[in-house]
């Protein structure tokens, strides 16, 4: 059975890039623009493995506060935090929240294909980025 | 730029409307009593299912923002629908809460298409334990006197408890599929359905049966008192062209016997 990923990220090019490299990969791929819509998938289809932004609108840093919706929830899921920023505290609070790994952007596709493979213990196949 | 979800939502025309008839099965005269509207999300999408689209919005906290939309395709819809047919529509209890603006604003899409407010029955939703009570209360009986009937949606589930059954007063209650699927196996779900019944007879309520999965489990619901029946048994959701050909609108005598022969071929 495809590993199901979720993609979480307010950049829609950046989400559809993504989503084609891993749906190439062998990789059953939704996408979420906002904590809610991923909060909903989350509720309703089961994930290997979650990719997420910090901040999910210049509002907010909606993607913390979906890394303990999945852990308060007790699901299975590793999570993937993939931002553009780098801070130590902001870093520290993701680790506490019991992320599986932390990433700046940019990040090249095969270097995350690779996160990817080990974190769900799948041996995919890289293609070109 | 994609535009968000709810942004999408928010277009009527993102939204389709389906609609399921509600058959009178307790009098022996089974007829198409009238349809419930009921909403897909965005086509294509996992939010077609509206399970997960609601849940969405509840988590968004835009019941109301939605209703609208919501409202807004249904009534585009409903157009084509034959004149006599009555037409039942889901509101969140927190947008009916809006005294007197959900009235004026349903009342003012209503004109625009040409409908009048006495089709239409308002099935309430999702009552939240902090309900402004008395704003809500005010919007029903402001609705009723315009010819609105009220129905109380998914009762015995959640928040649709006895003080709502009892400060709502609808003209109908709706009991979940959870207490009638297997009725005719499981005494306690029997015990359940009695007592509804016993309550909507008290309060000149009517019961709408949802989701019995057997021809037994109706004629068993319709002996213990139900008056109504509405499941995909009977006829599923359907989008409006396909409901006018599947020829359940039209006399109501033939309208049950429409339904059976639907029934019988998705068997």
């Amino acid at each position: 059975m495809k590993e199901k990923i979720l993609i979480v990220d307010d950049d829609e090019q950046l989400i559809g890039a993504y989503r084609e490299y891993l749906c190439n990969l062998g990789y059953d791929v939704d996408c979420a623009m906002e904590t809610e819509e991923a909060q909903t998938l989350l509720t309703h289809f089961e994930y290997s493995l979650v990719i997420t932004d910090l901040r999910l609108s210049r509002l907010n840093f909606g993607g913390l506060e979906l890394v303990k919706f999945i852990r308060d929830a007790g699901l299975p899921i590793r999570v993937v935090v993939l931002t553009a920023y780098g801070w130590p505290e902001l870093k520290a609070e993701a680790a506490n929240q019991g992320i599986d790994a932390f990433h700046r952007k940019p990040m090249r596709l095969s270097d995350l294909a690779r996160t990817i493979s080990v974190l769900t213990g799948g041996p995919h196949e890289e293609i070109p980025a | 730029m994609r535009k968000s979800l709810l942004e999408t939502i928010l277009n009527p025309e993102q939204l389709s409307v389906r609609f399921q008839p509600i058959f009178r099965i307790g009098d022996g005269d089974n007829h198409l009593h009238s349809v419930e509207a009921l909403i897909r999300g965005p086509r294509g999408t996992h939010f077609e299912s509206a399970l997960m689209l609601f849940d969405y919005v509840h988590r968004k906290k835009e019941e109301k923002a939605v209703d609208h939309s919501c409202l807004a395709a249904i009534c585009a819809e409903a157009t084509k629908l034959p004149r006599h047919l009555r037409i039942n529509v889901n509101v969140h209890a927190a947008t009916l809460e809006q005294h007197p603006g959900f009235l004026e604003s349903f009342r003012r899409r209503l004109h625009k298409h040409s409908l009048s407010l006495d089709r239409f029955t308002i099935e309430i939703v999702e009552y939240a334990p902090n309900c402004d009570i008395p704003e809500l209360l005010a919007t029903l009986a402001a609705l009723r006197s315009e010819g609105v009937r009220i129905a109380l949606d998914d009762v015995g589930l959640g928040q649709s408890n006895y003080r709502m059954m009892l400060d709502c007063h609808p003209e109908y209650f709706k009991l979940d599929s959870y207490f009638v699927r297997g009725l005719r196996n499981d005494s306690k779900r029997r015990a359940v359905v009695e007592s509804v019944v016993t309550f909507g007879r008290a309060l000149h309520t009517a019961i709408v049966a949802e989701g019995m999965e057997s021809m037994e489990d109706i004629a068993l619901v319709a002996e213990m008192g139900v008056e109504f029946a509405q499941c995909n048994l009977l006829c599923p959701a359907l989008p409006l062209p396909d409901l006018m050909a599947s020829g359940i609108i039209g006399e109501p005598a033939l309208a049950f016997g429409a339904a059976e022969s639907l029934a019988a071929a998705a068997r």
